[in-house]
């Protein structure tokens, strides 16, 4: 098992080390905005745009050899050293570090909560398949997984911000972290995230206990006497919470990713997703990539974590080849 | 007897040795049929990249092709003819699978929306102007809905009680640069039904390739095939196209296809899990016992066996494409040339309070459409799940 | 209470399902006994309505859709079908216990052996872990697994087919139940593992007295197993009776036909038709249009009423069986064949 645990650990260096090494072949044939930039200013001013560019290319190192900037990026990106973002005038990671708690505000508490409401309304779902409460549960994962997560956000903030005036409309990021104003601007992006993540989860976790429901072996507790709430919780939580961590590190990071992008333009939150929009925008180049590859090494670590879990948590995992 | 062996089949995807000796024959009419259309396409590409005048296919019908178009027709051509056409051919199997399908209504009833969009989107655009930017007839209400005089430039319709009334000029209002909201939402069908399908297609066939490859071959191909299904699971489609939209500029052709070749490894795990499954089934083993080859054995037995779980899981994967489009296009970051439901709520999204059908209408038709894929996904794994159906016994 | 009493008796008992496409009469209107210390055998084709009949004792179907719509359960003097779902809890696995058709999915595949044994053990007994645990190495010795402790840390994954279903059976043992409902229990089996767990299953009996109700379509098994037996179609009784009576002097078309299945019978063929759709069962005997002797008289009214044939506690539901009484066989002016030569001891016991 430790050695299993092991191999996993050394793939997620690999796909980490091949993503950063695909990000630097990417940028390193493309054209730099920036140099273009330069060099048209500098043709308008009436100076050389070769030597521009030159001494650009110098400063910035483009005009060593690939493998000698490969080296370099790949050792800068190791250690951190993740680049300069010119329109914040801030070290990339800086920019990163400042906009991660805001992230991590109504993220967290979104995470949490749609993973006890997923697999909470996912499991009476499936114990109480064809009654009343399930199809309503169905009705609410369908709204939820079909609802356009930035349209959403935008009719909520309108109604509850704008007519109906409960929640601010603007972010305001001078608020204490633990405070009365924080928790009322940051319910609805809970909300909208919750109800995005939640949805799938509750469908996964219907499925996957459906299946052990019907199982023997709960037939098999049944017959022994294992009262009814023991066979869910016991028999038919703890086999489906095996596939079930796949999709919470999975699938759910995935979907918070892409939401939490919308959710913080739409209202306006100075986090990751802000970050890397205004970077885009902006034509931020350091900073684009670094917003792009928290997310992904993230990701990386989700699998990882989830495997590990598996292996925990499923007897029957074969540590062999994989 | 027969009437046995037919309510057999009419159940279970089993071996159909009548068909397998019908096909046995050189050259049969359905190959034939399949193969020709595929070269009136294959024509019809290379006359428009050789032949043709820049811009015109067919200059005489004022016809113009862009590469976009070819591969949504290739999309839809393939549809009917991996889809309908069989369908059609397996009566007794298609009717089973709709009599099942039936019991949800939800679905047919989605199945009902989703043709009826596919048919406006696809006509629409082909009769109907494209929207255009006219301030003076901005902010015009809906039909039936009225606002404060204020708000729109200069009212179309009646003005009562210095209230604004929509009219069927502009059935469901305009924008605030005073495009047609009816318009730009059917143009906006044919921008979602050609993201959802075509990217689905790609994705579907790479998936379907990659899967049974590495399933049927093992060894070092399984190895290599899903090392790489694992690294690109691993980053974020929708980040991936962040980055390539950032530095190379995102037009829609662009973007179906990166959602395409970048999309599939989570359906090419479904196909090579099932054909896994399937390879060590007696009737495969029987038939490469007889000395069927690879390609006879992967075609025949291996590929009607997993078409279930991979129909079932592109219908659910269409609506996360359309919802990543809507989502790039809301950001900006999409085709700016092209009309999109995205685009349009973002262009409403500053005025929702006063005028609130600008960006509710196309948020209501986009949320009908990922509803509407969601159910027909359901409702075909349910159709398509052998457990379901039968009666508890 | 004598040996004598019954210790399950189950009377006019109807179990429905409701599906989507109508109401299936899985069991419908079914009695039968059994004792203490005797092996009573429900057989029948799949689908007869054996496992529903022996599920439906402790209730473990899925309610909704499965449902005991009528008949009374009564267990050692407990009228069943009225406790609540507490107090069948308490029953299952103390009291009435199961063993079920394929031992591969019957144990939960993420605990232990151990685990699993413990949990039946410390359900229904107030005893420490640690003689729970020396209880639950006791058990499987018992039913003849080696290393007994070793085993209880291993996973269902790592034992055989066989010896999983021992495991199932030291489980149903744990609280010495007076019933033990085994339902297929050696159908998934192979041959000689089969022979090497009926084996167990008669020992444990002689040694505890338990009852046992075995559902199986296995007339061989019938045979090596059985006191008594009840032959179910399509949700009915047809026969019941000694397993002497009904081997040697079977008296239903069914039963005869069952027989005729085994090896060396001569019907290699099996029974022509298949079961009657169970969401419309047909009039009159159940089994009339698969039946060689049927008469026109069969395809009208009820399953008919069970007549006392020759043997102890030998009945059948048959209308070749009508005693004199009733004139109606006759008016139809089709003698019985084969049964006639069987009918004229037909003796009352009750």
């Amino acid at each position: 098992m430790a050695v299993y645990i092991l191999r996993r650990i050394t793939w997620a260096i690999v796909a980490s080390l091949i993503v950063l090494s695909l990000t630097f072949l990417l940028l390193y044939f493309t054209p730099d905005t920036q140099l273009t930039e330069l060099q048209f200013q500098a043709a308008q001013a009436g100076n050389d745009p070769e030597r521009v560019g030159e001494a650009y290319e110098r400063y910035h190192g483009l005009d060593q050899p690939i493998h000698v900037q490969y080296l370099e990026f790949m050792t800068n990106m190791v250690s951190l050293n993740w680049g300069w973002s010119e329109t914040r005038s801030q070290p990339v990671t800086t920019a990163l570090v400042e906009a991660i708690p805001y992230s991590m505000m109504y993220a967290v508490p979104s995470i949490l909560l749609s993973t006890i409401l997923g697999i909470g309304i996912g499991l009476y779902s499936a114990t109480h398949q064809y009654t009343r409460g399930d199809y309503a549960a169905t009705a609410f994962a369908f709204f939820g997984l079909s609802i356009p997560d930035f349209w959403f956000a935008i009719v909520l903030l309108v109604v509850f911000g704008g007519m109906l005036g409960w929640v601010p409309i603007l972010f305001d990021t001078s608020v204490a972290t633990v405070s009365y104003a924080n928790v009322t601007q940051l319910l609805l992006p809970v909300t909208v995230l919750t109800l995005t993540s939640v949805a799938s989860l509750m469908r996964y976790s219907r499925a996957e206990a459906l299946e052990y429901v019907e199982a023997a072996f709960v037939k098999t507790a049944k017959a022994k006497g294992v009262s009814d709430r023991r066979i869910l919780y016991r028999h038919i939580f703890r086999p489906a919470s095996v596939p079930l961590a796949t999709i919470l590190v999975g699938d759910l990071v995935g979907i918070i990713f892409v939401a939490s992008y919308l959710i913080e333009v739409v209202f306006g939150i100075p986090g990751l997703g802000t970050l890397s929009y205004r970077a885009i925008v902006n034509q931020d180049t350091a900073l684009v990539v670094g917003t792009v590859l928290v997310p992904t090494f993230l990701t990386i670590i989700g699998n990882l974590v989830q495997d590990i879990a598996y292996t925990v948590l499923d007897p029957r995992i074969d540590y062999g080849d994989r | 007897m027969s009437s046995d062996s037919d309510s057999r089949r009419n159940t279970f995807e089993d071996v159909d040795w009548d068909e397998i000796d019908d096909t046995a024959r050189p050259i049969s009419h359905r190959a034939l049929a399949i193969a020709s259309a595929y070269a009136i396409f294959v024509g019809g590409v290379a006359y428009d990249v050789l032949l043709a005048p820049e811009g015109d296919t067919i200059a005489s019908l004022g016809l113009s092709l862009q590469a976009l178009d070819w591969l949504y027709i290739l999309t839809l051509l393939t549809l009917v003819v991996f889809g309908l056409v069989p369908l059609s051919e397996h009566r007794r199997m298609t009717a089973h699978y709709w009599n099942q399908f039936k019991k949800n209504t939800a679905a047919v009833v989605s199945l009902g929306y989703l043709l009826v969009v596919f048919a406006i989107g696809s006509i629409g655009p082909r009769v109907l102007e494209k929207p255009r930017v006219d301030a003076r007839n901005a902010y015009q209400p809906p039909v039936f809905t009225s606002v404060e005089s204020w708000l729109p430039v200069d009212c179309v319709g009646p003005v009562v009680n210095d209230r604004c009334h929509g009219t069927w000029a502009h059935p469901l209002g305009t924008t605030h640069e005073g495009k047609d909201i009816l318009v730009s939402v059917i143009y906006g069908m044919e921008v979602s039904m050609q993201v959802g399908l075509i990217a689905a297609f790609i994705t579907v066939t790479i998936a379907t390739v990659v899967g049974i490859s590495a399933a049927y071959f093992g060894g070092w191909v399984d190895t290599v095939l899903m090392r790489y299904v694992d690294l690109q699971i691993t980053f974020p489609t929708f980040f991936l196209y962040l980055v390539v939209v950032y530095l190379y500029g995102g037009s829609l052709f662009s973007m179906i296809v990166i959602f395409g070749l970048l999309g599939w490894g989570s359906i090419a795990r479904i196909v090579r899990s099932e054909a896994l499954q399937r390879r060590e089934e007696t009737y495969v083993l029987a038939a490469k016992n007889a000395g069927a080859s690879s390609s006879w054995t992967i075609r025949r037995h291996l590929l009607p066996n997993v078409s279930n779980s991979v129909i079932t899981a592109a219908t659910l994967l269409i609506p996360s494409l359309i919802l990543f489009e809507a989502s790039l296009a809301f950001l900006g970051l999409g085709d700016p040339t092209v009309p999109s439901w995205g685009g349009l709520i973002a262009s409403g999204r500053n005025d929702l309070q006063y005028a609130w059908w600008i960006s509710t209408i196309p948020g209501v038709f986009l949320f009908g459409t990922i509803l509407a894929f969601n159910f027909i996904g359901d409702a075909l794994r349910d159709a398509f799940d052998p457990r379901s159906g039968g009666g508890t016994t | 209470m004598t040996q004598d009493d019954p210790l399950l008796t189950v009377e006019n008992l109807h179990t429905s399902f409701h599906t989507d496409d109508g109401t299936v009469n899985a069991v419908d209107g079914v009695d039968f006994t059994v004792r203490r210390g005797e092996t009573v055998c429900l057989v029948g084709e799949s689908g007869s309505g054996k496992t529903v009949a022996c599920e439906s004792i402790t209730q473990l179907f899925k309610r909704p859709p499965g449902e005991i719509t009528a008949g009374s359960i009564v267990f050692d003097g407990i009228e069943l079908t009225n406790c609540s779902e507490r107090e069948l809890t308490d029953i299952r696995g103390a009291r009435i216990s199961h063993v079920f058709q394929n031992p591969q999915n019957a144990l939960n595949p993420v605990y232990t052996i151990g685990w699993q044994l413990l949990e039946a053990i410390e359900l229904h007994q107030d005893v420490s872990r640690a003689a729970a645990r020396a209880e639950a190495v006791e058990l499987l010795d018992r039913v003849g697994i080696s290393e007994a402790s070793d085993r209880l840390e291993a996973y269902p994954h790592e034992l055989s087919g066989g010896m999983k279903q021992r495991v199932m059976i030291a489980m149903a043992l744990a609280c010495q139940p007076d019933l033990l409902i085994a339902d297929e229990p050696t159908t998934a089996l192979d041959v000689t593992i089969q022979a090497q767990i009926l084996r167990l299953l008669k020992d444990l009996q002689a040694e505890y007295g338990i009852g046992i109700l075995f559902v199986t379509h296995d007339l061989g098994v019938v045979a090596e197993i059985a006191d008594r037996v009840v032959v179910l179609y399509a949700g009915k009784v047809m026969e019941r009776g000694t397993v002497y009576d009904v081997f040697e002097t079977p008296c239903h078309p069914y039963t005869r036909a069952l027989l005729d299945c085994l090896p060396g019978r001569g019907s290699l063929g099996g029974i022509p038709g298949s079961l009657p759709d169970p969401m419309a069962p047909p009039a009159g005997c159940r089994f009339h249009d698969r039946c060689p002797d049927a008469v026109p008289d069969c395809s009208t009214g009820d399953q008919p009423a069970f007549e006392s044939v020759v043997g102890e506690d030998h009945e059948v539901s048959c209308l070749h069986y009508r005693t004199a009484a009733e004139p109606t066989v006759l008016e139809s002016g089709v003698e019985p064949r084969r049964p006639s030569e069987r009918t004229d001891g037909g003796d009352t016991h009750d």
